[in-house]
């Protein structure tokens, strides 16, 4: 290996073995490979990269696509079936935030501890401490039990011993979602720091924006092999446009109709066989400007053999590319009750005020009290809004919302 | 990882290295467990005590044991706890080792952890309890009149005590990971080994039959060895050396097998 290689990745598979009962892990040591009393689930497949040192590397993918095995594997957590990871110099894991934490001790003892599971001796972490009590900013709770902590001041005192032991190699596992958008600052800018130290950073995340944004490079997994690694925002542009494909194939799935007669005449399944069914989406235009209007249409179709409710709504969520929920409108909220004549229905923004991004739209119909649902198709379409930059480059839209505004003086 | 370590310098620089780590965790262990209690770290003593008398009263007032050695002037009961020390530094660390990886499933599988010394924690924990059992001891000695110099050499006539404690402690950490049941079956077998062992009784006094069991078995020895030095009495260095390279032996194995199956942790808990 390389000097200046931090982390070597080779042809690393992982396959768990799963027992359906507790005596069949005894069973299966003591056949010594001549039965199996265990499935075998592959995660990871011949999976083979290297990061160099100070370089910081996203890792991306759906859930389920071994992310978090190839993060654990690289921590030496888990043992690969095969293949080899090696790894240069001190690595600080940050696979979920205070994992070694004792509720029952106060901050400061806790501190130490990880100090000394990071393999800190007590006058270094004495050394870090003030710094680490800064970043964590909880003030005088630091002598207090952790039990009695916010999820806040837990996540932030977790995340500050963790950047402050000096790692060479920083795994960061989803971590920063959590927390106050001022402390996401702090640690994004304390890990910018980091990165300019020379500390080689791995990031795992759903959000596009922060590998765009922050990481040279970019491996995208799928399916537990690689499927494209480089550039970041390369990679991050054929990540998304995969997902859009997938999302516009299911639009299309839908379309046909499930509730066609089997040839032998026999009833359609039952479970397809739903009163309403939200039938397709469109987005009148996918790419729009802050400020721009948004037509967000619904055809529905409905049951043969059952009759339509007299009243009925319509809902639709918006979140953004975290997850996060950023608008819920429905026709019962707005006291607009649909009744069994209404197949094609458009919901009109006028003036777009979120922030530059893409935006997943849910739909759902839903029964005139709005209490279940007749039918829910999630991520049935998306948009993005565009960021515009001023003549220095600056962007124009940056925070939580963006309001139609003008200057006066 | 996957090789197996036999070299035992190698152990001794395994747990060596995180000597700060392990330091931590028994002290957290030890804390722990009387944090939030009435009597605190008071428990320390008392518990110890609470015990001694009750067994004090049912071996040496309802069961008129006697012992041999009891020439010497001491009390039953000074004679059963100086044993009874030892004894429980073994039983202490096994019926805790179960539990000590398996307890932990966050180190295991969420931090970067030298899971080897988890095994060690009971351990150090039981010789807390031993140090403060031992002053009792002297304590009580020097009240009864009979303190001399060959106190001195407990520590070094426990060490088999010690290394086959741990040895077995990291046998049973790594079985109790893949089997639940171990939590149960420990105590139960600790209980079963407190009467088959010479804590109650002098080696002596077992049927000629069984005595080489006795004689060869690394605790009683140890045992016997512990009230030899209280009561003043030459101390039998040959079954020591026995009973020495036995236990050092059992905790190279046990480690080693630690080592071994550590890397199916993860993956079982």
């Amino acid at each position: 290996m390389h000097s200046d290689v931090a982390i070597s990745v080779k042809n690393l598979s992982k396959t768990y073995r799963i027992f359906g009962h507790p005596g069949d892990r005894i069973k299966q040591a003591l056949s010594f490979g001549r039965m199996r009393f265990h499935r075998e689930f592959t995660a990871l497949k011949g999976v083979s990269f290297e990061i160099r040192k100070g370089e910081t590397v996203g890792i991306i993918g759906r859930n389920g696509s071994g992310k978090s095995t190839l993060l654990q594997l690289m921590c030496g957590i888990l043992k690969p079936t095969s293949g080899s990871v090696q790894t240069n110099g001190r690595v600080s894991a940050l696979l979920e935030l205070g994992a070694g934490f004792n509720p029952e001790f106060t901050g400061r003892e806790n501190v130490y501890f990880q100090g000394a599971v990071m393999g800190l001796k007590r006058s270094e972490i004495d050394a870090r401490f003030d710094e680490i009590v800064g970043l964590a900013d909880i003030g005088e709770f630091i002598d207090q039990p952790v039990r009695i902590y916010s999820s806040g001041m837990f996540v932030r005192l977790a995340f500050a011993v963790a950047v402050n032991v000096d790692p060479d190699v920083l795994i960061v596992d989803e971590a920063l979602a959590v927390g106050d958008m001022e402390f996401q600052e702090r640690s994004i800018s304390r890990m910018k720091s980091l990165q300019s130290a020379g500390t080689t950073i791995l990031l795992v995340t759903h959000a596009m924006p922060a590998v765009r944004n922050f990481c040279q490079r970019a491996i995208w997994l799928d399916n537990g092999t690689v499927v494209q690694s480089g550039e970041a925002s390369q990679v991050c542009a054929a990540y998304q446009e995969r997902i859009n494909q997938d999302v516009r194939r299911q639009n299309q799935a839908r379309g046909n109709p499930p509730t066609a007669p089997q040839e032998d005449g026999s009833a359609p399944r039952p479970g397809r066989n739903k009163i309403i069914t939200i039938a397709k989406t469109e987005v009148e235009t996918e790419h729009l400007h802050v400020g721009a209007s948004l037509a967000l249409r619904f055809l529905l179709r409905f049951s043969e053999l059952q009759p339509a409710p007299a009243e009925f709504g319509l809902g639709v969520q918006i979140h953004n590319e975290q997850g996060r929920l950023v608008a819920i409108f429905n026709t019962i909220r707005d006291n607009v009750f649909l009744s069994g004549e209404t197949q094609d229905i458009s919901l009109c923004l006028p003036s777009i005020g979120f922030i530059p991004g893409r935006y997943w739209v849910s739909a759902n119909v839903c029964d005139r009290e709005a209490m279940f649902a007749y039918d829910e198709f999630e991520q049935c379409s998306s948009f993005e809004v565009l960021q515009e930059f001023n003549r220095k480059g600056i962007p124009r839209w940056e925070g939580e919302v963006a309001c139609a505004h003008t200057w006066r003086w | 990882m996957s090789t197996v370590v036999l070299n035992p310098l190698r152990i001794v620089s395994d747990v060596w290295r995180h000597r700060y780590l392990l330091g931590q965790l028994i002290r957290r262990d030890v804390l722990l467990r009387y944090r939030g209690a009435m009597f605190g770290v008071l428990w320390i003593f008392l518990s110890p005590l609470l015990m001694l008398a009750i067994f004090a009263f049912i071996f040496g007032q309802v069961f008129q044991a006697r012992w041999p050695q009891q020439d010497s002037g001491l009390p039953f009961w000074l004679l059963l706890y100086s044993g009874l020390i030892t004894f429980n530094i073994f039983a202490e660390t096994v019926s805790r080792a179960p539990a000590s990886v398996r307890g932990y499933p966050s180190f295991v599988k969420k931090i970067i952890f030298p899971v080897n010394i988890l095994p060690v924690v009971p351990l150090g924990a039981a010789l807390v309890h031993a140090a403060f059992n031992f002053l009792i001891l002297v304590a009580a000695l020097a009240w009864a009149g009979g303190i001399h110099g060959q106190l001195l050499l407990f520590p070094l006539l426990v060490l088999p005590v010690l290394l086959l404690a741990l040895g077995f402690s990291w046998f049973v950490a790594a079985w109790g990971v893949f089997i639940k049941d171990m939590t149960q079956i420990l105590p139960m077998f600790v209980q079963m080994l407190m009467f088959l062992s010479p804590v109650f009784y002098p080696m002596s006094a077992v049927p000629a039959v069984l005595r080489p069991a006795y004689q060869y078995n690394p605790l009683g020895i140890a045992i016997e060895a512990s009230r030899a030095i209280v009561t003043g009495q030459a101390i039998n260095w040959g079954p020591w050396a026995i009973a020495f390279a036995f236990s050092l032996t059992m905790s190279i194995l046990g480690y080693a097998f630690f080592q071994h199956s550590r890397e199916e942790f993860a993956d079982a808990l």
